[in-house]
């Protein structure tokens, strides 16, 4: 079976078969990726953009690089760029207390609104939790997807879980800081 | 060495937490009183799914690459073909000249037997069929490198 690498290099020549292998190995992760980073808003859109983008980086896709690594990353920066272009709305400090709120139809759905929860996080964080928790990166591989210092992943992860913790305790000021 | 709150706590959520970790929280106010907050993390992320990407995404996102990649081909086959060419024309220089040199040393043999005019016939025949030779090899060069680039192709995908 052929790797995410040598098929990279296919797809650079113009390989569909490849494309098609990549993108069907590929496309439920980078489309949760990017639900859960997005808060699910034009994830069909923004996944559509990765692939085109990779077709046309292929050619210049290192491959000493990991292409799990290369993926995110232009996933990442397409959703940021997007995000830029059409910020979401910001996040209701008073709203956030309802995220630990009890539930009205009690134990059975009684439980924390993850969706909710990561889009309270501010962006950097929001990353780094959703690579590290929902898609096992380890913390080198999120900073090469990230470009920054594993130092600072570990920060962010920290911050991070600090307030998640927050605000699953319904701790509405510490979630708005 | 004892594990940092943070690290545990990260650890925790993503329910790889060690007997080291579980040490510590007995053992840490701070890291007990979390308990379960954490607990309840961890089992919202885990269970946390997202929808599966709608059946029309792959024809769309497809659809949309083919220009791209046709693009590609193009681009890599006039590359391919190149770069065998260059190849192929780097030792031609030398290859004209042992011919050259070997034209010259047939016709000075030839010459000592038979008379000038035929030497020169013979020796060029010769020379004719060599030509004929250099052309058709490297005329088959483009075909030659589209067959290699099938090959790749098929060694890939079986």
């Amino acid at each position: 079976m052929a790797t995410d690498e040598e098929l990279i290099a296919a797809v650079a020549a113009g390989d569909d078969v490849a494309l098609t292998t990549l993108y069907r190995r590929w496309e439920r992760p980078l489309h949760a990726f990017l639900a859960r980073y997005t808060g699910g808003r034009d994830v069909d859109d923004l996944v559509q953009e990765t692939w085109l983008r990779v077709v046309r980086s292929a050619s210049r896709f290192d491959v000493r690089r990991r292409a799990s690594t290369w993926l995110f990353q232009i996933a990442l920066n397409l959703a940021r760029d997007h995000h830029r272009r059409a910020p979401a709305e910001p996040v209701d400090p008073e709203r956030v207390a309802e995220l630990a709120a009890p539930d009205p139809l009690g134990p059975v759905r009684a439980g924390l609104d993850v969706a909710r929860l990561l889009a309270a996080l501010p962006e950097p964080q929001r990353a780094v939790v959703v690579l590290r928790h929902f898609h096992d990166l380890g913390e080198d591989e999120i900073a090469a997807v990230l470009d920054v210092p594993r130092g600072t992943v570990k920060s962010r992860l920290h911050h991070a879980m600090a307030k998640l913790v927050a605000l699953a305790r319904g701790d509405a000021t510490e979630g708005a800081s | 060495m004892t594990p940092r709150c943070e690290d545990v706590r990260e650890r925790r959520v993503r329910g790889r937490a060690t007997a080291e970790d579980a040490a510590h929280v007995a053992a840490c106010a701070a890291c007990g009183a979390e308990r379960e907050t954490l607990a309840a993390l961890a089992a919202a992320f885990a269970g946390h799914e997202t929808s599966a990407p709608s059946p029309a995404l792959e024809p769309r996102v497809l659809h949309a690459a083919a220009p791209i990649l046709a693009a590609r081909r193009r681009h890599a086959a006039r590359w391919s073909v190149a770069a065998a060419v260059a190849a192929a024309l780097l030792p031609l220089p030398l290859i004209v000249l042992v011919d050259v040199w070997a034209l010259q040393l047939i016709y000075g043999g030839l010459s000592r037997l038979l008379p000038p005019a035929l030497s020169f016939y013979l020796v060029m025949n010769y020379a004719a069929v060599l030509a004929l030779l250099g052309a058709l090899t490297y005329g088959a060069i483009p075909v030659l490198a589209e067959r290699q680039a099938r090959g790749r192709h098929e060694v890939l995908h079986g």
